[in-house]
């Protein structure tokens, strides 16, 4: 893996280092299928809005770049909802306010800020692809611990995200399980990426 | 290029683009996202109205109805009546909940012309996830008990859970939801059999006022 995915996948990942983008990390990860479609919404999101900010680099200036950026962002993530809202209609209405609040994410704007209006489109869309794929992955990994732990299963409800195929994939892991109640509730996700970073800290020395 | 001409225009242009995606973009989705509200609708509908009680298009005979005080309503609502050969077969009726642990609990109560329930469904609730939740049809059997039952088989005061002296079951560690959802569901069957004896008192009344005097 070269240095330049490495860094963003894992030593400078925007969740679990940067812990950039906590609000919809922390609140949509109780199963792997709301995660899922989230992460794919934000990795779709942040490689466009990088490509389009380093598309109009050569005519940003440094009064109005913030506004242009907002602009940008604010628009991507709208037509984005559109296009969910018509096709991933379910998925769209668990959702619900967090894929609008997407602008809101703050790793979109630092990536066009801090990166994209100073490099080649080419390097933006892959530093904007593998930034939200760093960010995509932490939130998968807690969407699964917190669904294993607290439902006792994986890819519930996969059907919302890739149609009948999806049903099947359905793997109730422990029958008769009986749930843990807290991994659900909003502290789990606290404690799950509290534990993450933890163990990438213990483990993974820079 | 003077930086006064130069900001506005790049401004201009960029917005001009934006607008440009979003436009594209709605009109691209328009009539998919109309289909699948659609979609969504008739199939929450069918288990409330089964096909084989009506033949009518359930959207356009829809009714808008606003009642704060016998329903909960907080703004206008939609009725959706079923009708076999133009008559009235099964309505179903929206009630809300503001006595649940956590907000408002929206449903909607299936009920036949005997006033039998055909189904309830929940439409949104933020009760607790893995207790008051379990009210949804997903999550437990507990709505199971509604279907087919009345009142003139539940006597109106036994419309309770059981903990309240009535008949039917709470769910283990929440009360508040249960009892907030079993008064909702009478609500709707108490409304049902108004509106049912004003039709019937209304069609007398017409017929009375045929007769020349």
């Amino acid at each position: 893996m070269s240095g330049f995915i490495r860094k963003r996948l894992i030593d400078d990942n925007a969740a679990l280092v940067q812990l950039l983008g906590l609000c919809p990390l922390l609140a949509v990860s109780n199963s792997v299928v709301n995660a899922l479609g989230l992460a794919i919404a934000t990795v779709f999101t942040l490689t466009l809005t990088n490509a389009l900010v380093s598309i109009i680099r050569p005519i940003i200036s440094k009064e109005i770049r913030i506004s242009l950026f907002v602009l940008i962002i604010a628009s991507v993530v709208t037509a984005l909802e559109m296009f969910m809202n018509a096709y991933f209609h379910e998925l769209y209405l668990i959702l619900g306010i967090f894929i609008p609040l997407i602008v809101t994410n703050c790793i979109i704007m630092a990536r066009a800020e801090s990166f994209a209006s100073k490099n080649s489109v080419y390097l933006s869309i892959k530093d904007g692809f593998f930034t939200g794929l760093g960010f995509a992955l932490v939130l998968v990994i807690i969407g699964a611990i917190r669904e294993i732990v607290g439902n006792g299963s994986l890819f519930n409800q996969a059907q919302l995200l890739f149609g009948d195929f999806g049903g099947l994939l359905h793997w109730q892991i422990f029958a008769d399980y009986q749930g843990f109640l807290i991994a659900i509730l909003p502290p789990g996700a606290f404690f799950v990426l509290a534990l993450l970073v933890a163990l990438k800290n213990k483990f993974h020395n820079k | 290029m003077n930086k006064f001409i130069k900001i506005p225009l790049v401004l201009a242009l960029v917005t001009f683009f934006t607008s440009g995606l979003l436009m594209f973009s709605e009109y691209s989705t328009r009539d998919k996202i109309a289909e699948q509200k659609k979609l969504k609708l008739l199939k929450s509908l069918k288990q409330l109205i089964p096909d084989n009680l009506h033949d009518n298009d359930l959207i356009e005979d829809s009714q808008t109805i606003n009642e704060p005080l016998r329903l909960g309503h907080r703004k206008p609502q939609t009725l959706y009546i079923g009708k076999l050969n133009g008559k009235e077969t099964v309505m179903a009726i929206p009630v809300s909940s503001h006595k649940g642990y956590s907000g408002d609990i929206d449903l909607i109560v299936g009920v036949k012309k005997n006033g039998e329930i055909t189904h309830v469904n929940i439409l949104e609730q933020h009760e607790t996830p893995g207790l008051g939740d379990l009210i949804e049809a997903n999550k437990s059997d507990w709505i199971e008990q509604f279907p087919n039952n009345s009142l003139n088989k539940t006597e109106e005061k036994n419309w309770q859970v059981k903990r309240d002296g009535g008949s039917f079951d709470q769910i283990t560690g929440a009360t508040i939801t249960p009892r907030a959802v079993v008064t909702a569901i009478k609500k709707a069957l108490l409304y049902h059999e108004d509106i049912s004896k004003n039709t019937e008192n209304k069609t007398t009344l017409e017929n009375n006022s045929e007769t020349p005097k």
